[in-house]
């Protein structure tokens, strides 16, 4: 593991050099760490892939970079943890998205192979990013890796279920994209009018990084 | 419900309510959103007594049209777009008068403030509209804005006005060099393209929005290690494969897989934020 500052009050740590489930272990162990013992002037903390940002008021902490030594250190431990898996949650999917034929084509697949690959694994939710509970999820079959579109969708509907690279996402809110749709879910994602009073803003977001999904065809 | 003090006769090219922006919620995706320009809308907020970072209204460059429906002290600040009122100062409206910002001269955003802030839902703990994560809304003709209390602003007896000093106020046309801080991928890029992103003046494209800023000038080379997408803050410049920069702004994406050559110092992004496509800004160290 190693960490660089990112601007005067964020640190960047890096904890794998690959994408998957032995980084998402760290990742959740890492995180399980922050939300148990949040580090004194944490203000937020992001985390992806292989890497984990944590950014300081620096009212409470002028020098983050003074207390990276010690962070990294507890997150060496905390990487560590064996976290149970979590449940899987389950997604209904209709697969008739506008690229799927396509998809199917180049691969050389008919179509019912495509969504059997597709629904087969469990998958994890490695990092939402991209808009508001949009997850990136893996490991996608490498038979169904698919570059991006050439040029992006200006309008990708919220529920499109997508391939991108070596990954699969759910479209949480209308925007462009650039990914192969290859279904529809009716199940929000995201949606501002689950949040309530203070504490459960999180039910806005269906899920989180460390969970589970399972694709279920309709 | 507070007191109802405006309403849209024309929303221009887009108004938006604004605050701080929301802390907290990045590694959900939602970026923090809030005033583009916090030092424009923090003195707007200021001249009137209320918390800097009370709900403001942001306006993009002109035609937007507010009918006063209650007499009120108002603070118009930022961009000039040849506003009806004197601006960064504290102004009394009548019921009935129209504000107006019929022609941008300089700037981009301009700050409305009321006393009290306006009132806005909070989403996520925050009053500031994200339009592509469908919290809140561009405001339509015809919307009415309230102000959250019926906070009292009053001049202290024998003081005639309450403006911004000069020395205060900001030329947007002529931006000074914006500090940056070494990205994460700084050592990606060979010395020869720090040199180059440092020395030239970048012209800042008609492409910049409240997501991101596009600078043209002689492209770098991008790193061509592919790059593992990782968080990414506001200020960020980030270099994709044409080797222009995009400068990441308050409404940008929370994660991203272009390399990360430095980071606008936070003080000076609202600089950035105030330049007009066509301006030219450099880089300083």
């Amino acid at each position: 593991m190693n960490w660089i500052p990112y601007g005067p009050h964020a640190l960047l740590f890096r904890f794998a050099d690959h994408v998957g489930e032995a980084a998402l272990a760290r990742q959740r162990g890492i995180v399980a760490e922050l939300e148990r013992h949040p580090p004194a002037g944490l203000a937020e903390y992001v985390p992806a892939f292989t890497t984990i940002l944590l950014e300081f008021d620096l009212k409470i902490v002028p020098e983050p970079k003074q207390v990276a030594g010690e962070l990294l250190k507890r997150f060496e431990t905390a990487a560590q943890a064996k976290l149970p898996a979590s449940p899987a949650k389950e997604i209904p999917v209709h697969y008739d998205g506008e690229d799927l034929e396509t998809l199917a084509r180049a691969k050389h697949m008919t179509v019912e192979e495509v969504c059997e690959l597709h629904c087969g694994p469990v998958y994890n939710v490695y990092m939402l990013g991209f808009s508001p509970g949009f997850p990136y999820l893996g490991d996608l079959n490498p038979r169904l890796h698919t570059p991006r579109l050439a040029s992006p969708r200006p309008k990708v509907r919220a529920g499109s279920v997508a391939i991108g690279g070596e990954h699969t996402g759910i479209y949480t809110v209308d925007s462009p994209g650039g990914w192969n749709i290859i279904g529809y879910t009716l199940l929000k994602i995201f949606d501002p009018s689950r949040g309530g009073p203070k504490g459960l803003d999180e039910a806005m977001f269906l899920l989180k990084p460390g969970d589970r999904v399972k694709f279920v065809q309709v | 419900m507070g007191d109802e003090i405006f309403e849209i006769l024309e929303p221009g090219f887009g108004a938006t309510l604004q605050d701080g922006g929301r802390v907290g919620w990045r590694r959900f995706g939602v970026p923090p959103s809030g005033a583009m320009d916090e030092h424009a809308a923090q003195w707007a907020n200021r001249l009137l007594d209320n918390e800097p970072d009370d709900p403001v209204v942001e306006i993009l460059l002109q035609g937007s049209k507010f009918k006063t429906l209650l007499e009120t002290w108002v603070a118009v600040t930022g961009a000039d777009a040849g506003a009806n009122v004197p601006t960064w100062r504290a102004v009394r409206m009548n019921e009935g008068d129209v504000l107006q910002f019929p022609k941008n001269h300089s700037g981009v955003w301009i700050y409305l403030a009321v006393p009290g802030g306006f009132e806005g839902q909070r989403l996520l703990g925050s009053a500031s509209v994200y339009v592509r994560g469908q919290l809140g809304h561009t405001f339509v003709r015809g919307d009415v804005l309230c102000r959250a209390s019926s906070a009292r602003f009053e001049l202290s007896r024998g003081v005639a006005g309450r403006a911004v000093d000069w020395h205060e106020r900001r030329n947007y046309e002529s931006p000074p060099p914006l500090r940056v801080w070494r990205g994460p991928q700084w050592d990606f890029f060979s010395g020869t393209d720090r040199e180059h992103f440092l020395a030239q003046e970048w012209t800042v494209s008609s492409q910049s929005d409240r997501v991101g800023y596009r600078l043209t000038g002689k492209p770098l080379k991008a790193p061509a290690a592919e790059m593992i997408s990782e968080p990414v803050l506001p200020g960020s410049v980030q270099i994709p494969t044409n080797g222009q920069p995009i400068v990441t702004m308050c409404d940008g994406p929370t994660v991203g897989g272009y390399p990360k050559l430095g980071l606008v110092d936070a003080a000076d992004l609202s600089w950035l934020a105030q330049c007009r496509p066509g301006l030219k800004v450099r880089f300083v160290e």
